[in-house]
């Protein structure tokens, strides 16, 4: 008797995920052009918030994204570089400084682009996220709020009190702000909201599980639409899909369905990926590798402890889940929980990429690289891509960078 | 000139204080910036140890940070790794920049033994909501530099040590305000190693020196023409070349906003009944770093000495890959051209790569303020 294999079929989950994206940008136009205010922030701060009081918003880091997609990032970066924003600072930061100086914009981001009437910034994961909206602020005249982030000095959960106090009475002044712009604010909802996010993030938590699978039943390109998915979506729309994707991978690892019909290699991506060029993610597989998991994925709602979120104490619990996101400096906690996503993601080596205009990892890779491979036995190759401006734009270097690491990991298993 | 004389070899050698130090078999605690505050370190018996870097260009730290990192934190982590700062037995940052941010992070992961702190301190200052968390993280400090120095810090001599570091800090500003005249008595570069030394030495010896120096400064004239005024702010300026480059080519650095000159001592500590109170309303009430919040107030203190020194023009500074300045270099820019006043932006490597280039585009800015 023989067992019937299902047969390989598209994931039908991430295609919507990406719809999602693209209709969510699109409806904060729509209310910008029905007169809501619109705030702008960062994917740092809590969302649970902003869809608590139905605000539009637009994340910056996302706009840049959606630029770079569209092969137009190094002309939005060039316009801000003539404002006088040097060609050193991060380039998620500059192509959105340049899509709001612009005097004119591309259709396509026309179409999704709303100005601000209230910026809501966060100092984490690096300075930019604080620094570059004053410009912004400045420019279109409207109020501005940093919410100051302490430090994970204790790298637990067992955050002080203090620190969360301190946090959540920026929530509230960010809160009050947003009720100015008339916008009302009901705790009631606010925790239903968090509610959501625990749920969520209980299922994030089994999909995770299922993405360890060998071999692994999802690509990089569907994984980071996603990830982003986790941000944009509504709350009970995303809670919804994420279930439906859970049980489309569960089907897939209990058939041993993966996305390579022989997986002989996976690898775990640290750093930003090419954006302009999404199509670099799957350059692996003409070896048969994979990229299993992408560092950016934990930017937009990754693994976090689901047992943070107490929808009884909605702001607090907020408090602490930024306070203790594993992109909060210091990184301690950063560096052992990579470690742990390596080896449970069973990755056979890390590709590692240093964005040169970013603030904050070209000071990680090399600790990243020490841990992984101290701890365990994985290798790492480090070298310099920025996934953002297209004028960095080098398939040529980071195909051979690929070619040279893959080679050397598949010899060393064939010598095993 | 003696003062002086004696403060600019302090600078040609600024190990020597710690090693003189740690000969009588106390501690040194190296620190980076100017809101970590030294009192507690004095205080605990230590004496606190400024981080500056070298010209050299890096080397070993290179395949610990990517190049595009900060070249000062570079530098200073390599001299680590050479083992040139062997003799610290601690180091205290606090929240200001991703760089230092990583600093703290890689000093802990690999340079051995020495232990590294970071003060937890909020980003955004002038702000009263902050201060259960700013006291406290002080406290936190104080603990940690107790620990460290086996010496129990008492409100009196914490008080002890702030009113010796305030009056350095008066003694600092007086010599500074002297600039104010048409022909300042020290040139920008001279108040560049004298601020510096002066952050370096124990500050008994220290304001002996400086009121000396008050009074060998009286009626000098340093400069033979009356060129442009002009001020330079921005990123941490360590080496005194750039400041000479502009003299040299004609102009009067006659004030400086930098954390190795004015941001050091321009405010005083006020008396308050607990003296960790104090040390926390000077540092949430001096908002002078690009790394803080918020900008605005910065800008207002910029413009104050602008004015006070009768500044023609201004250099914005950058080192290569620093960041908070180089977010901040457009609105200030925009600032001073809305107020008619010329700047200029340069930007170089810790290393002085790339300063020799600018030397026709200083001249032309002083020129052109002539
Ligand atoms: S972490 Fe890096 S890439 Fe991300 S916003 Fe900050 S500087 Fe840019
Ligand atoms: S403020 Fe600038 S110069 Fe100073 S450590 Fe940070 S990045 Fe480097």
């Amino acid at each position: 008797m023989t067992t019937e294999i299902p047969e390989k079929k598209e994931l039908q989950i991430p295609s919507q995920m990406f719809d999602i994206l693209m209709a969510y940008a699109a409806n904060v136009k729509m209310a910008k052009d029905k007169g809501k205010p619109v705030v702008w922030s960062s994917v740092l701060v809590p969302k649970e918030i902003f869809q608590a009081m139905d605000v539009p918003v637009i994340y910056l880091e996302l706009i840049s994204a959606v630029v770079a997609l569209m092969q137009s990032s190094g002309q939005y970066c060039e316009i801000a570089e003539e404002k006088g924003f040097s060609r050193d600072v991060c380039a998620f930061h500059r192509c959105f400084l340049g899509c709001a100086a612009a005097e004119e914009r591309d259709p396509f981001l026309e179409s999704v682009f709303a100005t601000p009437d209230l910026i809501i910034a966060s100092n984490i994961p690096c300075i930019s996220e604080s620094k570059s909206l004053l410009f912004s602020a400045k420019h279109f005249k409207c109020p501005y709020i940093l919410i100051d982030t302490p430090l994970n000095t204790w790298e637990n959960n067992e955050v002080p009190d203090y620190t969360v106090e301190y946090y959540v009475g920026q929530l509230r002044e960010a809160i009050d702000l947003i009720k100015g712009q008339g916008y009302k604010f009901d705790l009631d909802r606010l925790k239903d909201t968090v509610d959501l996010s625990r749920r969520l993030m209980l299922v994030l938590d089994e999909v995770e599980g299922y993405r360890k699978a060998v071999p692994t039943p999802i690509g990089p390109v569907d994984a980071l639409w996603c990830s982003v998915a986790t941000r944009l979506a509504e709350p009970n729309l995303a809670l919804d899909l994420f279930t439906q994707l859970r049980d489309e991978l569960k089907e897939r690892v209990e058939n041993k369905i993966g996305v390579l019909d022989d997986e002989k290699l996976r690898l775990y991506f640290f750093g930003v990926p090419t954006l302009y060029n999404m199509e670099l993610l799957n350059y692996p597989e003409k070896y048969g590798a994979i990229i299993i998991k992408s560092w950016l994925e934990y930017l937009f709602g990754g693994a976090f402890d689901p047992n943070i979120l107490n929808p009884e104490k909605p702001l607090e619990s907020l408090a602490i889940r930024t306070i203790t996101d594993i992109l909060n400096p210091p990184f301690g906690s950063m560096l052992d929980f990579t470690v742990k996503e390596v080896k449970d993601f069973q990755a056979d080596g890390v590709l590692s990429v240093v964005k040169r205009s970013c603030g904050l990892l070209p000071g990680m890779t090399r600790p990243i690289k020490d841990a992984v491979y101290d701890k365990a036995g994985i290798p790492t190759t480090i070298f310099d891509l920025d996934g953002l401006d297209t004028r960095e734009r080098d398939d040529v270097t980071a195909t051979t960078n690929i070619d040279s690491f893959i080679e050397t990991l598949l010899a060393s298993k064939r010598r095993s | 000139m003696e003062a002086l004389n004696t403060l600019r070899d302090v600078v040609k050698n600024p190990k020597r204080i710690p090693e003189d130090w740690k000969a009588q078999g106390k501690k040194v605690v190296g620190y980076r910036c100017i809101n970590v505050p030294e009192e507690i370190i004095y205080a605990a018996g230590m004496i606190p140890y400024p981080l500056f870097g070298t010209p050299k260009a890096v080397s070993l730290a290179d395949s610990y940070f990517q190049p595009c990192v900060c070249e000062f934190i570079r530098n200073v982590f390599d001299l680590a790794l050479e083992g040139e700062l062997k003799f610290l037995d601690g180091l205290a940052l606090c929240n200001t920049c991703d760089a230092v941010r990583k600093l703290y992070d890689m000093w802990n992961l690999y340079i051995k033994p020495s232990s590294c702190y970071i003060i937890n301190n909020p980003q955004k200052l002038l702000y009263e909501a902050n201060y259960k968390l700013y006291r406290k993280e002080l406290e936190r400090f104080k603990q940690a530099m107790e620990e460290l120095s086996g010496n129990r810090i008492s409100d009196e001599s914490l008080q002890e040590a702030i009113d010796l570091y305030n009056e350095n800090r008066a003694l600092l500003k007086e010599l500074y305000l002297l600039r104010k005249v048409e022909n300042p008595p020290f040139s920008g570069e001279e108040a560049l190693d004298i601020v510096m030394a002066c952050m370096l030495m124990p500050k008994e010896s220290c304001n002996q020196l400086l009121r000396q120096l008050l009074k060998e400064v009286k009626g000098r004239e340093v400069y033979n023409d009356s060129g442009p005024r002009v001020l330079i702010t921005g990123s941490i300026i360590d080496d005194p070349t750039l400041i000479r480059m502009v003299e040299e080519v004609g102009g009067l650095v006659v004030a400086d906003d930098l954390c190795t000159t004015t941001k050091y001592f321009w405010h005083q500590v006020k008396r308050e009944k607990d003296p960790l109170d104090a040390i926390y309303k000077y540092n949430n009430e001096s908002c002078l770093c690009a790394c803080m919040h918020p900008q605005e107030a910065r800008f207002d203190y910029l413009m104050e000495l602008i004015r006070e020194f009768s500044v023609d023009g201004v250099i914005y500074f950058n080192l290569k890959y620093c960041h908070p300045f180089l977010y901040e270099a457009p609105l200030f820019q925009e600032k001073l051209e809305a107020e008619d006043i010329p700047t200029i932006f340069l930007e170089t490597g810790h290393d002085l790569s790339g300063i020799g280039q600018l030397r026709t585009r200083v001249q032309a800015f002083i020129e052109m303020l002539g």
